[in-house]
Order: structure tokens, then sequence, then C-alpha cells
């Protein structure tokens, strides 16, 4: 077997591989750059579902101590008005308090992707629980308005009278539950477009 | 400045041993364009037939609340005899949210064509996931506002002393709960179409 030989000839190596070295840390400066905005957006996730936790256990509480007694009687209308005397209201507290013990657990998940801000597979857990119970809150803060708004103006169609004309005080309270509840609808949204920008490949 | 020079010993084979043994230097896994875009592609497709069927939902609850009439056959002196969705203002709400609920699932064909042309591109999944949720959660309310006034339309509460009407307007409750169903339908496909788009615009 013959052997060949060549020879080959290798110009200039040490800024060669100053270049090379340079190429390698700017690739090294860009990654850890996507890494950052992208922390930024973890960081922002986590602050606002410790907000959102604040505002669900608020809007769950709140409409969970709703009641109201008048001073009087009469003997055709009630004179106690509770959360449970609505179903509506009933489903309202229990599935905000879900809400709020989801967001609590969720939030170790959110501590992953503000360390591992590059990892897909926390956000996409977060995206899609999230929007889950964005239709949970959304269902019980919608269900509960339309009953509030009843409460507030009745309707002569079918004879069902307002009752927040003689429970303020209930009505008031429950109100306030019900608007708490819908900014926390907001956070929602903002969380799972968070979770999408944050999902993006480049 | 000094050249170098390096000699490499390079061993000849015999022809039929060069012809037949060259290495297979790694085929090129082309990880950016076939490969992932013909799974996302496939999602892209899922979503625009998810959005014509999503279409049909949501025009369908619409269309069933919108002529929900009833009118009954007595009167007494009490008691309204007609029955309609504008008695309700919650349930004109239904219609208009679901009203526009279709058309934005029109209007958004479009750019889920556009995601099947181009499945790789982040900026039109990204705006249809943005503008999906928003849409799920405005679906979702006017869906379960209208199911809480179906509800105590069909049980009316005693605390309250509200009557339920049910028992008189029949088809009208009927067909309304058959337009709640239908818009809660809607939402799960809503659901699904947002979580496909999480998934497309995954990074790999």
């Amino acid at each position: 077997m013959a052997k060949e030989s060549t020879t080959i000839d290798v110009g200039e190596p040490s800024t060669v591989t100053k270049s090379t070295s340079h190429e390698k840390k700017k690739g090294f400066v860009a990654a850890a750059a996507r890494g950052g905005y992208k922390r930024g957006l973890s960081i922002f996730d986590f602050l606002l579902r410790l907000a959102a936790i604040g505002i669900t256990i608020g809007a769950s509480s709140v409409m969970f101590t709703a009641e109201e007694t008048l001073p009087f009687f009469t003997q055709f209308l009630q004179f106690q008005a509770g959360y449970d005397d609505f179903p509506t209201f009933q489903f309202f507290v229990i599935a905000i308090a879900i809400v709020a013990s989801y967001l609590v657990l969720s939030l170790p998940f959110s501590i992953v992707t503000i360390v591992r801000p590059l990892a897909v597979v926390p956000r996409l857990i977060l995206l899609i629980s999230d929007t889950v119970v964005l239709t949970l809150t959304t269902s019980a803060a919608a269900a509960a308005a339309s009953i509030v708004y009843l409460a507030h103006n009745g309707n002569t169609n079918t004879n069902w009278l307002p009752i927040c004309q003689q429970f303020g005080d209930f009505c008031q309270t429950a109100s306030t539950a019900v608007v708490a509840a819908s900014i926390s609808v907001v956070f929602f949204v903002l969380l799972i477009v968070i979770s999408a920008i944050g999902l993006k490949r480049h | 400045m000094k050249n170098e020079s390096t000699v490499i010993d390079v061993p000849a084979e015999s022809s039929s041993a060069m012809k037949g043994s060259a290495p297979l230097i790694g085929v090129a896994r082309d990880h950016t364009t076939n490969g992932s875009g013909g799974y996302k592609r496939g999602l892209s497709i899922f979503d625009f037939l998810l959005r014509l069927a999503a279409i049909i939902a949501a025009s369908v609850a619409a269309g069933t609340m919108f002529t929900s009439d009833e009118t009954l056959p007595f009167f007494t002196q009490f008691l309204q005899f007609e029955a309609g969705y504008d008695d309700l203002p919650t349930f004109q709400f239904f219609v208009i949210a679901m009203s526009m609920i279709s058309g934005y699932l029109l209007l958004s064909l479009p750019f889920s064509v556009v995601t099947i042309v181009r499945p790789l591109a982040t900026a039109p999944r990204l705006l249809l996931l943005v503008l999906d949720t928003a849409a799920m959660a405005f679906n979702m309310a006017a869906a379960s506002s209208a199911a809480a006034i179906g509800y105590l339309a069909h049980n009316g509460n005693q605390n309250t002393n509200w009557l339920p009407i049910c028992q008189q307007f029949g088809d009208f409750c009927q067909k309304t709960s058959g337009a709640v169903v239908s818009s809660f339908v809607s939402v799960v496909f809503f659901i699904i179409l947002v979580v496909l788009s999480g998934v497309a615009l995954k990074r790999h």
C-alpha cells in the first residue's frame, strides 16, 4: 500500500483561535440574553401568581361571609340572606377556593421557570393548567355576576323581585366578591400570554 | 507570524475499497425545517378544523337562543304568556356574545391558514393564542351566566321567592338549555385551540 502524504499549511493560528473563541463567547452571551428576558417574564409570572392568590382568597372569603340579617320580618319574605341561599354563590365560593389552592400549588412550577428559563415542559404545564383554571374562574365569576345583576334589577317578565332593595349590605358584599373574581380572570389571561411568549422559539 | 506546516499521511487504499466504504459522516438531520415543520403543520391543520367546528357550535348556540320564543295558548291575569330571549338581559348578552365569537372565529380562519402554510412562524400563532384566550374567557362568561339563569328558571329560588318559569314555558327552557350546552361545547373547542397553539409555539 503506497502511502500518500500531503502538506497542509496552517497559517496564523493565534488570531484564528482568538476569533473562534470570540464567536463562542458571543454565542454564549446571546443564549444568556435570550434566557434573560425569559427569566424576566418568569419573575413577572411569579409576582402575578402571588397577586392572583391574594385576590382569589379575598373573593372567596368575602362571598363566604356575605350574610345579612334584617332587623324586621314579614310573613312572606325571608329576613336572612347568606351565600348558601343561592346555589350559584355556593358554586362561586367552592370554585374560587379551588382556583386559589391551584395557584398555590403552581408556585413551584413558576419558580422552576425562573431558575431554568429555557425549559419548555414547566411552561407548557403551566399554560395548559392555567387555561383550564381560567375557564373555571370565568364560569364562577360570570354566573355569580348574572345572579347579582338579577338581584339588583329583578325581572318583570318572570316576576322575579329584586332582593337588593331589602338586603343592601348582602348585595354590596356579593358584588365586591364578583368584581375581585373578574380581576383575577384578567390576571389569568396575562399569565397565559406570558407562558406563551416564554415558550416561543427563536 | 510564522507559517506553520504540518504533514498528514493519507493511507492510500485500493480503488474498490475506496468506492465501497465511503464513511457516512453523520447524515445531517434537519431539525430546523422539515422535521418539526411537519408535525407543526399537522397541528395547524387540526387547529383549522377545530375552528370550523367551533364556528358551527357558536353559531348554533346564538341561533337557538335567538329563536327560542314561546307563546302559551292561554293567559292569566298575573303571568306573562310569552317568553323570548329578550325578556332576560343575560340571554340578550348571550346572543350578542356568541354572535361576536362566531364572527371572531370566521375572521381568525385566514390566520390559521397562514400557520398551515408557514408552520414555523411564531407571530401568527402567538396572535391566535392571545386572541383565542380572550375569546374563550368571553365565551365562558356568556355560557355560564346563561347557565345560571337557566338553572334559576328550572329550579327557582325559595329564599328569594323567585318562581321557576320552566313549568309554564317548557319549550323555551329546553331551547335555551340546548343553546347553553352548545356554547359550552364551543368553550371546550377553544381550550383545545389554546393548548394547540401553545404546543406548536414550543421551541426545539
